[in-house]
């Protein structure tokens, strides 16, 4: 899969989990350009990611993101 | 991690005198459907309808007490309602683990309540979380 291609579909997750249709992530989007990305909705997000991609983080992965294109080096790091 | 995709869980509930007073008194929801048996039978049921939210209740004892670890707090739920309860039904829950995610210490439920005749009342799927 091609990283803009996982940014489509974690965006889709986003404005899901989110009900925000007016989310656009992009590589350099972070938890504080995104309304209602709060660390609740970080839980949502996670589980709904790791579903959409059929994938599992581990914590230190999480922790290591710095922004959307981080999450989605880890996802693409996993072969999907 | 105390939990693992596919455990079951098992536990018997009945919607006795006392949970449905109580319920009552403290919700003060004295709708007829829960509280007039002529009205109830009027609608088509066998008697008063216990208020599906007493079900609830149920879940969050099974959550807060029945679980391997008390670290636990819901972060989501969701329940349909499919057949109607009565004052004194004994109620079958049982739940089974569809989803655990590590990375975030959330665990996802799939759960049924069934009745005495092995119909099921409700069911849904509940997440809680661990904390830290």
């Amino acid at each position: 899969m091609e990283k803009n291609e996982a940014l489509e579909k974690v965006n889709a997750v986003f404005i899901d989990v989110l009900d925000n249709e007016d989310i656009v992530l992009s590589y350099e989007t972070t938890a504080n350009d995104v309304e209602d990305w709060d660390s609740l909705n970080h839980i949502q997000l996670v589980v709904a990611v790791e579903k959409a991609f059929k994938i599992r983080f581990t914590s230190q992965e999480i922790q290591s993101w710095n922004n959307v294109g981080e999450m989605l080096d880890c996802i693409l790091a996993k072969g999907v | 991690m105390m939990f693992t995709i596919g455990d079951k869980f098992e536990r018997r509930f009945v919607v006795s005198d006392e949970v449905y007073n109580g319920f009552i008194h403290i919700f003060a929801d004295t709708n007829p459907l829960h509280t007039d048996e002529a009205f109830a039978q009027k609608k088509g049921f066998k008697g008063r309808v216990m208020h599906g939210n007493i079900l609830n209740g149920f879940l969050s004892y099974f959550i807060g007490e029945c679980l391997p670890d008390k670290n636990v707090i819901i972060h989501a739920q969701q329940i349909q309602f499919k057949n109607p309860v009565y004052l004194n039904d004994e109620l079958l829950f049982q739940a089974q683990i569809i989803n655990v995610s590590e990375s975030v210490g959330a665990i996802e439920f799939k759960f049924t309540f069934k009745n005495a005749d092995a119909k099921v009342v409700a069911k849904g799927e509940i997440q809680i979380g661990l904390l830290a």
